[in-house]
């Protein structure tokens, strides 16, 4: 019989999962054990969840209490997965969780300020910082022997459409690797021209009538290339940073949301839209047997394929608030997060060797 | 029936139009209300259905007590199901327990039924959103026996639960109440269909998808392309508990109602105008569910037939065609543990799509060949929407689907040229798509290929021995092919074996569990292949059999230092052993033909 190789979501390395707990707003004080908070953190990797009428103990990768500062998450998060970025690694970062529950302030920062200095900028401005700071090093380690280019895109997802921030694009397929079509891409020479690209297309966020912001994903991509050369052999790296600000999870209608979503629309006409929720996760428990989903992933799992069990080093930051009111959507993103932890991956390093040794 | 007239003072028409406004801003206006105020509408008739309920209150001397408690269980009801969509599910319990209380005495008549069983749904729901599915199980589990008792004990028509609040001339036709009382059952069952997968319990949940599905058909509630795709979805659950009859049966109903979807007219739903290009992928989804059709009917069926050596048994071939004959006389038993999809209108057209393929297990070649036919019918079909520009691993896997379909026909043929021939076919389809992809991205998929490649030359090499063995004296042209695939299969095995080494290029000291069987067998298969090559030169031999060697005694160290790696390659570790004493051995006794004068 032949060996079986398996499937991408049983390779390698597992996702990092990073759970950040959001202080309350200003003017409310929580007290633990107080009515008003539905969670404590127990230790830097444990979080226990106030449930009745047994209290849950989930254990991630890293946990932050709500005094964390955004250096320090940048540090445990993203640090490494840039350093991988400049090896030739492909990385991704997504923030997770409901609306309100801080994804933005984690990737992004304060909503108010285009202030690139700001001491509480996020993940995503610190990632363009480090990234510019290594290829710097680098190319004054290596003198001339070494050149880079940088390049970015950034797409939103709404609605199962891809709207290009910078222009325009559809996403597809091709043998050479995953692209958008016609997606803008911008050659970047400094971490404040990133960040500038990352402003403005932040505010050509398209908005109309009942267009919720919560409702759509966010993807930042950067290529960065390296080229190398060693007498008559040219080393070329190419790797992708994905830098992804997904949308709320509450009331999901993405794939594989957690908790029950039974109920009907009231639209008399409406077919049961679940069904085929429930019957893809009938299929899906079965037993390595070959078979065929007719439910394709939504566009977001499509672009980020490579990201989720595929050749990339991924993080997974979930962001949770500690009111008791978010209690059930809290829940349900421990859950996601937990199931995350399972999937895993398999990161290789994007290499090709030209040249001919003579 | 009905008190026309005045209810607590207030005139009965009055009243029956708030409570029409309440519904309409419930289900119509509710959707258009801004993120801002998401609740708006339900607050308003929230506020509207309390007005009615005082007004009832009102006429509580007004005798006709069973007609008033029935009205106030509609309110009750209605205002159980606001409260649970603003998500105030403790309110929403209180509202739906008093109704089901107040219609305890009276839940099998006809003007309770249908109520009683959706406040029971929706209790179901609302336990469920509590995540109590255990609780809600009960709640739908009692909805679905009150059905079931109702339709044996009575049957007729029951009244809508709107109905309560309608003057007498808008009151509905027979054949509109039993649609809505059918409805409201079909919710039952698909929220029990949910509830059993939540609790795994899988086999439950599927009939229940089943019969979900089924109703739908029955009594028209459903979008053509979705239900296709639903069916051709269940149809791969049953694929995977190798129930082929079901899963044929599925499928055929998802082509043929996949097939009138360009002639509905569409709802007012935008979903029902998939535009071409969607309705075109979804054809090829279907596609792509017979085809793992075809290749798992075939497959099951091969392994059935393996000798232990995995070839044709053609005993077992015999024997099972004795039972065969047995078995067509009791045919239709099997029919009848199946649920069917059997609208009277579309019943003739899934036969007729039922009958172009088998559902039983092929059991000669020729039969295999026409079970393969339909499958390379559907690979075509699903190849012309997912090309390989645009949709790369779907193509892919469509290809790889038709190289097994070769694969598996390929046990059925006799003749070993012939078998050879259709091994061939595969690399023809295989390789250049390998030459194409960038591994940068497709990392997995390369893996895959390069190891079906390898296999397939592995395979074909087999074969020509076999031929050569069957010759007086091997040809050169014999020897030139065997020795040429034997290379190009340790070539793709090798290159399997490099995808695996870091970025340094060292092969990994210990291997991950999932790649720990391939990269072994890839050792093994190397190992047996330097020890086929065909040479005259005797320092060439000695050299084959070194590196063969190598590659034996590569498993049985790597197993000595991981024991835990034993399980993954029992059989061919135990060979290597035996080959890693035998070869040293042969190779002295080459040595000594080779330098007689030492």
């Amino acid at each position: 019989a032949l060996p079986l190789l398996n499937s991408p979501s049983v390779e390698g390395d597992t996702i990092k999962v990073y759970v950040r707990v959001r202080p309350p707003s200003e003017g409310t004080v929580l007290t633990d054990g107080d009515q008003g908070l539905c969670l404590s953190v127990l230790s830097s990797n444990t979080i226990r969840l106030h449930s009745k009428p047994e209290p849950k103990i989930f254990t991630f990768d890293y946990v932050a209490n709500m005094e964390t500062t955004q250096e320090s998450v940048f540090s445990s998060v993203a640090k490494n997965i840039v350093e991988s970025c400049m090896n030739g690694y492909n990385g991704t970062i997504f923030a997770y969780g409901q609306t309100g529950s801080g994804k933005t302030f984690t990737m992004m920062g304060p909503s108010d300020s285009d202030n690139f200095t700001h001491s509480l900028r996020g993940v995503i401005p610190r990632s363009f910082e480090y990234l510019f700071f290594l290829i710097e090093r680098e190319k004054e380690k290596a003198g001339n022997g070494k050149s880079f280019l940088c390049k970015c895109s950034f797409i939103e997802i709404y609605n199962e459409q891809i709207f290009d921030l910078l222009d325009t694009a559809s996403a597809k397929q091709m043998k050479k690797g995953v692209f958008v079509d016609g997606a803008v891409e911008q050659v970047l020479s400094s971490a404040a021209e990133a960040y500038q690209v990352l402003t403005m297309g932040w505010r050509n966020r398209p908005t109309s009538m009942n267009r919720e912001s919560s409702r759509s994903h966010a993807v930042f991509t950067i290529t960065v290339e390296s080229m190398e050369k060693n007498n008559e052999v040219v080393n070329i790296r190419s790797s992708l940073l994905n830098l992804v600000d997904l949308a709320g999870s509450e009331r999901q209608k993405d794939t594989h949301a957690e908790g029950l979503r039974l109920k009907e629309a009231g639209n008399i006409n409406r077919s049961l839209s679940c069904l085929g929720q429930v019957i893809t996760a009938l299929v899906d428990v079965g037993n390595g047997k070959q078979r065929h989903i007719c439910y394709r992933d939504s566009k977001l799992t499509f672009l980020l394929r490579d990201s989720l069990g595929g050749n990339a080093k991924t993080c997974i930051i979930a962001n949770v608030h500690p009111g008791s009111r978010c209690f059930g959507e809290t829940l349900s993103t421990l859950n996601f997060a937990q199931r995350a932890k399972l999937i895993k991956n398999k990161a290789v390093v994007n290499e090709d060797t030209q040249g001919n040794v003579s | 029936m009905a008190a026309a007239g005045s209810v607590g003072g207030a005139d009965w028409a009055v009243v029956c139009d708030k409570f029409r406004t309440a519904r309409t801003l419930s289900s119509v206006e509710s959707r258009k209300d801004p993120e801002t105020e998401p609740y708006r509408s339900k607050y308003s008739a929230r506020a509207l259905l309390q007005e009615v309920k005082q007004l009832l209150s009102a006429a509580e001397e007004g005798g006709e007590a069973r007609l008033l408690a029935v009205r106030r269980a509609v309110l009750e009801y209605e205002l159980g199901v606001n409260h649970t969509d603003t998500e105030e599910l403790s309110a929403g319990e209180e509202h739906l327990q008093r109704c089901t209380q107040l219609l305890e005495p009276h839940r099998l008549s006809p003007d309770c039924v249908s109520l009683y069983i959706q406040a029971q749904n929706n209790l179901g729901i609302l336990w469920s959103e509590r995540d109590e599915i255990k609780t809600a199980q009960t709640y739908l589990e009692s909805a679905e026996a009150l059905y079931n008792q109702y339709m044996k004990e009575d049957g007729n028509p029951p009244l809508d639960p709107s109905e309560h609040f309608m003057a007498e001339e808008e009151k509905l036709t027979d054949q509109e109440r039993s649609k809505r009382f059918e409805k409201a059952y079909t919710h039952t069952l698909y929220y029990l269909a949910q509830v059993y997968q939540h609790l795994e319990m899988i086999e439950k949940a599927a009939q229940y998808c089943h019969t979900t599905l089924k109703r739908q058909l029955e009594y028209c509630g459903y979008y053509p392309v979705e239900w296709a795709l639903n069916a051709a979805t269940l149809s791969q659950y049953y694929l995977s508990k190798q129930c082929f009859m079901e899963s044929r049966h599925c499928l055929a109903a998802a082509s043929v109602i996949f097939s009138q979807a360009g002639q509905v007219p569409s709802t007012e739903d935008s979903e029902a105008e998939q535009d071409q290009q969607d309705l075109r992928q979804r054809k090829a989804e279907i596609a792509r569910c017979w085809i793992k059709y075809c290749l798992n009917l075939l497959q099951s069926c091969a392994l059935s037939f393996q000798d232990n050596v995995g070839e044709l048994d053609p005993d077992r071939q015999l024997e099972l065609k004795a039972q065969r004959k047995k078995e067509e006389d009791e045919k239709e038993n099997g029919r009848k543990k199946a649920v069917l999809f059997g609208t009277s209108d579309i019943y003739d057209s899934v036969l007729a799509m039922e009958e172009k393929v088998s559902s039983v297990y092929p059991l000669d070649f020729q039969e295999a060949r026409e079970i393969f036919l339909v499958g390379q019918n559907y690979v075509q079909e699903a190849k012309e929407f997912f090309q390989v520009d645009g949709y790369v691993t779907d193509h892919i896997e469509i290809v790889q689907d038709h190289s097994a379909l070769f694969k598996v026909l390929a046990f059925f043929e006799e003749d070993y040229e012939r078998r050879c021939k259709m091994h061939k076919r595969r690399i023809d389809m295989l390789e250049p798509l390998y030459a194409d992809l960038n591994p940068q991205y497709y990392l997995l998929i390369s893996r895959q290929l390069q190891f079906e490649l390898a296999d397939t030359y592995y395979e074909m090499m087999d074969l020509k021995v076999a031929i050569g063995n069957r010759l007086e004296e091997l040809d050169s042209h014999t020897i030139k092919k065997i020795n040429s695939l034997a290379q190009l299969a340790i070539k793709y095995y090798e290159l399997f074996l490099d995808s695996l080494r870091n970025p340094d290029k060292v092969f990994p000291e210990k291997l991950e569990e999932d790649v720990l069987r391939p990269a072994m067998v890839a050792k093994f298969h190397i190992a047996r292949l330097y020890g086929k090559l065909i040479t005259s030169d005797s320092k060439k031999q000695l050299e084959n059999m070194q590196t063969s060697l190598e590659y034996y005694t590569f498993l049985v160290d790597y197993c000595e230092k991981y024991p835990d790696a034993v399980h993954a390659v029992e059989t061919e570790l135990e060979l290597s052993k035996e080959m890693v004493g035998l070869l040293p051995t042969r190779m002295e006794r080459l040595r000594a033909k080779l330098c007689p004068f030492i």
